[in-house]
C-alpha cells in the first residue's frame, strides 16, 4: 500500500494566512504559524508555504516569518515566494526548508534553478507551474501571481522547465483555485504524462476523491489543496482540518488500485 | 551534546529543532574540534552521493570523524545520503564511499518500482525492537526521498526494511555506526522516537 | 485573641494556611477563614449554589424548559434560533448535545484568537460533523490581537485573558445581530466556574476602556478591525435589540464526569489536560504564566470549586496540586512557542516576568466616574423613547431566561 503524499498549502500575504479564489479576492484565515502547528500536529505528509505579497510590498522571503514556521514542523517543507538568488534559496534551507519551489524565477532567473539542483540535489527544487485557461480554452502557464502569461505550449514549457534540473513539478489551477469543485484532471493528466519527474496536482480539490481520480486517472504522483483544508461546511468556516491516517487509508491509498 | 556535521549539505536546523524536541542538545559543527568534544555525531546528507563526498573531503572533516568513530567509539547516526556515504560506493556517478560498513549504495530497480525517485512516507519493519528500533512494535511510518538504496552482504547489519516495489534495507548498525535511509528529522513522532531512540544508546 | 485574630485577618506575616473543606489557601488575596478553618469562598459558593444550582428540580426544570420553548418560538421561521459558541471545551461541546437533544438549531461559532490547539479543532470538526449543526469561524486580526496581547503582558497585569473574553463576547454580539438571532447560549456553570477570586482576574470582563487604556500606554497598532462590546455597544445590542445570553447549565444536573463520558462517546470528544487547555494559549497562561509571575495556581478555584459542588475530594484536589500544572517539558515548549508567536526577544521576556504586578484599576476603567457619568446620561436619554418603542413592539421587551449570578 503506498502513501502517496497528501499536501496542504498556506498561502501568505504580508504575513498572513489567506486563501484565494482564482488568483483573487483573499479571504483571511488567520495566523499562518499557529496553522503550520497545527497541520504539524495532525502530522501531514509535507506542506506548502506561498508567499503571495506583491513584489512592491516585498521584495524578498520574510526569512523571519519561515524561520518561525520551520520551527514548528517536522516534516517536509517547500517554500516558494520571490526566490530570485541562490543566497536565498541557501538561506531557506537554513531556515529548515527542504525545497525550494520557484514560479516567475524559472523564466525570469532560471540560472538560480540550475544552481541550487546542482547544489543540494533536484529534490531540493520544486517547478511550480500556474495555468490558466484562455478565451480560447487553451492552457496559458502564468507567473508574477498569474498576471503575466509565459506562453500557450504547454508541453514545451514543462519541457524548458524539466531541463532545468527540477525534481517536482508543483501544478496549479489557476481556474479551479478556491473553488472546491476539483481538480482540473485534463490538465494534470498533459503534464503528468509528459514529465519525467513527480506531478503534485493543485487547485479545486474538495473531497478525497478528487485525490483519488488525481491520481488513478490523471496520474498526478502526489496531491495539494489549500481551500478544503482551510474551510469546513456549508459556510465556508475557517477550521484547519486534515483527514486521518485511517480515513486515508480507507478512502485514498487502497483506492489507488 | 550531539554535534550535527556541517559541512554544507543538508537541512541542519531541521536536525536541531527536532533533537531540541526530544529533550537533547546539539550543536551545528564545521570545526572538528567541536566534533571532538561532542558524544555523538550526526551526519546528515541529501542530493548527490558523489557532491556530498566531495564536500565532505573538502571540509577536511573525515579524518576526525574516523577518528572519532573507530578511535573513540562515538556513535554516529547518517542520514539518508550521510547514511550512503558509510557505505563502500555507490552506482550514483560511481563515487567511492567512506567504507565504514560492508555495503553498496545501489539504485532502485527501475523494472520493479512505480517511480523514481521514492518520495513519499512508507512504512519501516524493524527486526527487533532494541537499539534504534525501541517502541516501533506497531510498525512506524517515515519520510523518504531518494532512489538509491543500501545493499548489504551481512544481512545481520540490517535493522529494518522499507518496501518499494520491493523489500530493501533502510536502517543499519555495525556497532556504534548507525545509518538510516529516511529522513528521521522530518517524520514527526516517528522520526522523534527514533532520534530519543539514538540519544539514550 | 489569638483565635479570633485568625479569623479575621487573612494571614499573619509568614503564615501559611489552607482552608480545611477545600484547597484555597493564603495565596488568594483577601481569603479568611472561619473558626472551623474554613474559607470565605465556601460561603460564597454555598449562598450563589443556593440562588441557583441548588433550588428545587422541579423548578430548575421548567426554568430550562422555559428558556427552550422562548428560544424556539424567537427563531421561528429563521434559520437559525441561537447562537452557541464553541471553543472544543468540555462545557462549550455538552451544550451542543443538549441543544441537539432539545431540538434547537442553533448556529454554531468558534472564534480562532490565532491560539488554537490540534485537539480543539478536531473536536470542533466532530461536533459539526455528529451534530450536523452549521459552524461560522470568527477569525480574530491576528496583527491587532497579537499587539493587544503584547500591550497585556508590557503592563504586568493579572488577567492577560480578558482581550479573548471581550472579543469572543463582542463577536458573538455581531454575529447574533447580524443574523437577527435573540439569544447566545453560553457554557457558564456555577458549579466549576463560580469561584474567581479578586485579584486572580479582573472580573469586569467587558471593560472596553480598560482594555483601550492598557493598548494605548503599551501597544503600537491602531485598532481598527476588532469587534467591540463596550458600554454603548452592550446597550445597543441588549437593551435594544433584546440580544440575550442564556446559561443553561446550571439548571441542570451538571456532573463534569459524566458529562465528560457523554461527549466522549456520542461525539468523539478528545481531553486536552486541564480546565480551558483547549487554547495553547490558555494553557500557558493559567499553567505558566500566573504561577510563575504571579504565584496563582487557578487549579486551587477550579478544585475547589469542584469540592464544594461535590464532584471531587479534597484529597483528589490535593495529589493534583502536589505535581506541576502540566509536565514542565511542555511549559518551556508553550513559553517558547508564545515568545516566538508575539515577537518578544528573551531580554523583553525577561523583564516581563520579572516585573512587578500591576493593578487593572491603575489604568483607567468604565468604572470611572467620568465614564459612567456620559453612560448614564445615554441611558437617561434614551430611557424613555425605548420604553416607547417596546411599547410598540418595535423594540423586543427583554425577558430574561435561563440562569443568571
Amino acid at each position: 500500500m503506498r502513501r502517496v503524499r497528501v499536501i496542504p498549502v498556506i498561502m501568505i500575504d504580508s504575513g498572513r494566512a489567506v486563501v484565494t479564489r482564482r488568483f483573487s479576492k483573499p479571504v483571511y484565515v488567520g495566523d499562518p504559524i499557529n496553522s503550520i502547528k497545527i497541520f504539524n500536529d495532525k502530522e501531514v505528509d509535507e506542506l506548502v508555504i506561498l508567499d503571495i505579497t506583491d513584489k512592491k510590498k516585498q521584495k524578498e522571503p520574510d526569512f523571519k516569518l519561515i524561520e518561525k514556521m520551520a520551527s514548528e514542523s517536522f516534516m517536509p517543507l517547500a517554500y516558494g515566494g520571490h526566490v530570485t538568488r541562490i543566497t536565498e534559496a541557501e538561506r531557506l534551507i537554513n531556515c529548515g526548508i527542504e525545497k525550494i519551489s520557484f514560479n516567475t524565477s524559472l523564466f525570469a532567473h532560471p540560472d538560480v534553478v540550475r544552481e541550487l539542483s546542482y547544489r543540494n540535489g533536484k529534490q531540493s527544487v520544486i517547478a511550480s507551474l500556474d495555468v490558466k485557461k484562455n478565451w480560447w480554452g487553451q492552457y496559458e502557464v502564468k507567473t508574477r501571481n498569474g498576471k503575466q502569461g509565459v506562453g500557450k505550449n504547454l508541453e514545451a514549457i514543462v519541457k524548458q522547465v524539466l531541463d532545468l534540473g527540477v525534481g517536482e513539478i508543483f501544478l496549479n489551477s489557476i481556474d479551479r483555485d478556491g473553488a472546491l469543485a476539483g481538480y482540473d484532471e485534463i490538465l494534470v493528466g498533459i503534464v503528468a504524462r509528459q514529465s519525467n519527474v513527480p506531478v503534485i496536482a493543485c487547485g479545486g480539490a474538495c473531497t478525497i476523491c478528487d485525490f483519488v481520480n488525481a491520481i488513478k486517472i490523471a496520474k498526478a504522483s502526489a496531491v495539494a489543496a489549500g481551500a478544503m483544508f482551510f474551510f469546513k461546511g456549508g459556510f465556508n468556516a475557517v477550521l484547519v482540518n486534515y483527514p486521518d491516517q485511517r480515513t486515508l487509508t480507507t478512502e485514498l491509498y487502497t483506492n489507488l488500485g | 551534546m550531539v554535534a550535527i556535521v556541517d559541512y554544507g549539505v543538508g537541512n541542519l536546523m531541521a536536525i536541531q529543532n527536532i533533537i531540541k524536541k526530544v529533550g537533547g542538545n546539539s550543536v551545528i559543527a564545521s570545526d572538528p574540534a567541536i566534533i571532538q568534544q561532542a558524544e555523538r555525531i550526526i551526519l546528515p546528507g541529501v542530493g548527490s552521493f558523489g557532491y556530498c563526498m566531495e564536500r565532505l573531503t573538502k571540509q577536511d572533516l573525515i579524518p576526525v570523524l574516523q577518528e572519532e568513530v573507530f578511535g573513540n567509539k562515538k556513535k554516529i547516526l547518517g542520514l539518508c545520503v550521510g547514511a550512503q556515504m558509510m557505505t563502500e560506493e555507490s552506482e550514483e556517478g560511481g563515487s567511492r564511499g567512506l567504507g565504514w560498513v560492508q555495503a553498496k549504495t545501489i539504485k532502485f530497480d527501475e523494472a520493479k518500482v512505480p517511480i523514481l525517485p521514492h518520495m513519499e512516507w512508507t512504512d519501516v519493519r524493524f527486526k527487533n525492537y532494541t537499539s534504534l528500533g525501541r517502541g516501533f512494535e506497531e510498525g512506524g511510518r517515515f519520510y523518504f526521498v531518494h532512489s538509491y538504496h543500501f545493499e548489504f552482504y551481512q544481512a545481520r547489519q540490517v535493522l529494518a526494511t522499507a518496501h518499494f516495489g520491493y523489500d530493501f534495507a533502510c536502517v543499519f548498525q555495525r556497532e556504534n555506526i548507525f545509518g538510516v535511509q529516511f529522513h528521521p528529522e522530518k517524520s514527526h513522532r516517528f522520526g522523534m522516537r527514533l532520534f530519543e531512540n539514538f540519544l539514550s544508546l | 485573641m489569638l483565635v479570633e485574630e485568625e479569623t479575621t485577618t487573612p494571614t499573619t506575616l509568614g503564615t501559611y494556611r489552607i482552608c480545611t473543606k477545600t484547597v484555597m489557601d493564603t495565596t488568594v488575596p483577601g481569603i479568611t477563614f472561619n473558626e472551623k478553618g474554613e474559607c470565605n469562598f465556601c460561603g460564597y459558593y454555598n449562598h450563589l449554589a443556593s440562588r441557583t444550582v441548588l433550588r428545587d428540580p422541579q423548578l430548575l426544570q421548567n426554568e430550562f424548559d422555559k428558556a427552550i420553548d422562548t428560544i424556539k418560538k424567537a427563531g421561528k421561521n429563521k434559520s437559525f434560533d441561537c447562537i452557541l459558541g464553541i471553543s472544543g471545551g468540555l462545557d462549550s461541546t455538552y451544550l451542543s448535545l443538549l441543544a441537539k437533544r432539545n431540538g434547537l438549531r442553533p448556529l454554531l461559532v468558534h472564534f480562532d484568537n490565532g491560539w488554537n490547539s490540534e485537539k480543539a479543532i478536531r473536536n470542533i470538526e466532530n461536533i459539526v460533523s455528529h451534530l450536523g449543526f452549521e459552524l461560522h469561524t470568527f477569525v480574530m486580526d491576528w496583527e491587532e490581537f497579537r499587539d493587544i496581547q503584547r500591550a497585556y503582558f508590557k503592563a504586568s497585569v493579572v488577567d492577560v485573558e480578558v482581550p479573548t473574553d471581550q472579543f469572543i463576547f463582542a463577536a458573538l454580539h455581531r454575529l447574533a445581530y447580524r443574523n437577527k438571532i435573540r439569544y447566545i447560549l453560553a457554557g457558564n456553570n456555577v458549579v466549576s466556574e463560580s469561584i474567581n477570586p479578586e485579584g486572580w482576574v479582573y472580573k469586569n470582563k467587558l471593560d472596553l476602556v480598560n482594555l483601550k487604556s492598557i493598548h494605548k500606554r503599551y501597544g503600537r497598532l491602531k485598532l481598527k478591525k476588532l469587534p467591540r462590546l463596550g458600554l454603548y455597544e452592550r446597550y445597543f445590542y441588549e437593551a435594544i435589540r433584546g440580544i440575550q445570553t442564556v446559561n443553561l447549565l446550571d439548571l441542570i444536573p451538571y456532573r463534569k464526569g459524566k458529562v465528560k463520558q457523554e461527549i466522549q462517546d456520542e461525539l468523539g470528544w478528545k481531553d486536552y489536560g486541564g480546565k480551558h487547555y483547549e487554547s495553547t494559549f490558555t494553557r500557558f497562561y493559567q499553567g505558566y504564566y500566573l504561577p510563575e509571575k504571579f504565584n496563582i495556581d487557578k487549579r486551587r478555584a477550579h478544585w475547589s470549586n469542584l469540592i464544594l459542588s461535590g464532584q471531587a475530594t479534597r484529597e483528589e484536589a490535593l495529589a493534583d496540586l502536589a505535581g506541576p500544572t502540566y509536565p514542565l517539558k511542555d511549559q518551556l515548549a508553550d513559553r517558547d512557542y508564545t515568545i516566538k508567536k508575539l515577537g518578544f526577544d528573551l531580554s523583553e521576556w525577561q523583564t516581563i516576568m520579572t516585573a512587578p504586578a500591576v493593578t487593572h484599576e491603575s489604568f483607567d476603567t468604565d468604572k470611572n466616574p467620568k465614564h459612567q457619568f456620559f453612560y448614564l446620561l445615554f441611558r437617561a436619554a434614551l430611557f424613555l423613547p425605548v420604553r416607547l418603542l417596546r411599547s410598540l413592539s418595535i423594540l423586543p421587551k427583554p425577558e430574561t431566561i435561563g440562569s443568571t449570578w
